[in-house]
């Protein structure tokens, strides 16, 4: 049964405004080749980011249901980079509300080994040589530097991302980044070795 | 505070974006990085960003997509719903309430006549009472305001109720959408 049949004109039409209609923008298909090639990338930087494989998974799925139930979801007339850098941008909010949070931990309480050795199976050479840096550093830094260097955003792109300004992120980033090159300068050479 | 970055960063930048760091980069340029404070951060960094995206992308546990568009249908016609239901059910409320409190009120205000109606009653021998033109002469001796009749105030008063009812609804449906505006602003904040 179709709630559109249901509902009176005047209704819909206000559920329409609202966004409640948002597959007018993107169908089904089209979110299926969306998804695609964008779940990747998202998983990877909430991973990363969050330090934690099972919280990605349950973020990267709630970021897809409310892309699609937003009002404001780019269509793809306006191209897919603008829905990727919105997705993130919900992600992104999304992890910050979740470590704000009282009953989640502190990101500054986390363990080194939760970022580095929580799960053995996905444990990498490169995550092996940047998690114990990620580790040290804060959530918006890490979010920025994962943003930047990863994804290859833009201040401008990171800025809408965040939704820090445009002047800030440029300034954070330099601190950041120096940040990180330092905690990497000072991993164990072995570590740079298989990285 | 000055942020000492080089020129020469967005040429490494896209070399190593393209995967041609070093070996695809000028001598110069591989040169430079090594006396370069800020190109040598530069690469260090971007690359160990690099190399973890690419480790992670591989490792990701993907759902189906049509899994997650059926929850989003699923989300969006529940939200729907209770964004009609809430002001309705906010309406039906107040209109009841507001029914009860003005029968109570016209009940108190009329108790006087009524009880003289009965007095007239008892004092009735016949049931002739009971013929529509004893109805009338009920009417007219109970009025709530000069000049009008009972027969005028009680449409009166359900129409109040029914309107009372229908600017509920209105409002209440505008304050929903305002949250839910409010909420989606919060989510793409």
């Amino acid at each position: 049964m179709n709630w559109e049949h249901i509902l009176p004109k005047q209704w819909m039409g206000e559920a329409q405004r609202d966004g409640i209609a948002a597959d007018v923008t993107m169908d089904n298909d089209a979110f299926a080749a969306f998804y695609e090639r964008s779940a990747r990338p998202l998983w990877a930087y909430l991973a990363r980011v969050s330090g934690d494989a099972a919280l990605a998974d349950d973020l990267m799925q709630e970021s897809f249901v409310r892309f699609l139930c937003a009002a404001q979801t780019p269509s793809l007339a306006e191209g897919e980079v603008a829905s990727r850098r919105y997705l993130f941008r919900i992600a992104t909010n999304l992890m910050r509300d979740h470590w704000r949070r009282p009953n989640a931990a502190s990101i500054e309480e986390v363990p080194e080994e939760f970022f580095t050795a929580r799960d053995d199976s996905a444990q990498s050479d490169s995550q092996a040589w940047l998690g114990p840096a990620m580790a040290r550093m804060t959530l918006r830094e890490r979010q920025l530097l994962w943003l930047a260097h990863a994804e290859g955003y833009s201040h401008r792109e990171i800025a809408e991302v965040t939704g820090l300004g445009s002047a800030s992120i440029r300034l954070l980033l330099f601190r950041a980044r120096r940040k990180i090159a330092a905690l990497l300068r000072e991993q164990p050479a072995v570590m740079r070795g298989q990285a | 505070m000055t942020h000492p970055f080089c020129s020469q960063e967005k040429e490494i930048r896209r070399l190593i974006d393209a995967g041609a760091w070093p070996q695809g980069s000028m001598p110069e340029l591989q040169a430079h990085a090594k006396s370069c404070r800020s190109c040598a951060e530069l690469i260090r960094v971007r690359q160990a960003f690099r190399d973890a995206r690419s480790e992670a992308v591989r490792q990701a546990r993907l759902q189906s997509p049509g899994l997650l568009w059926w929850r989003a249908q699923l989300r969006r016609r529940n939200e729907a719903v209770a964004r009609i239901g809430r002001p309705l059910l906010g309406a039906q409320v107040f209109a009841l309430v507001a029914t009860l409190a003005i029968v109570a009120g016209l009940s108190i205000f009329q108790a006087k006549e009524g009880f003289q109606w009965l007095a007239g009653l008892a004092e009735s021998s016949s049931l002739h009472w009971l013929h529509w033109k004893s109805l009338e002469s009920l009417s007219s001796v109970v009025p709530v305001i000069p000049g009008t009749s009972i027969s005028l105030l009680v449409p009166a008063v359900l129409m109040l109720g029914l309107l009372s009812g229908v600017i509920v609804y209105l409002v209440l449906d505008d304050l929903d959408n305002l949250d839910d505006a409010d909420r989606q602003r919060h989510d793409s904040r």
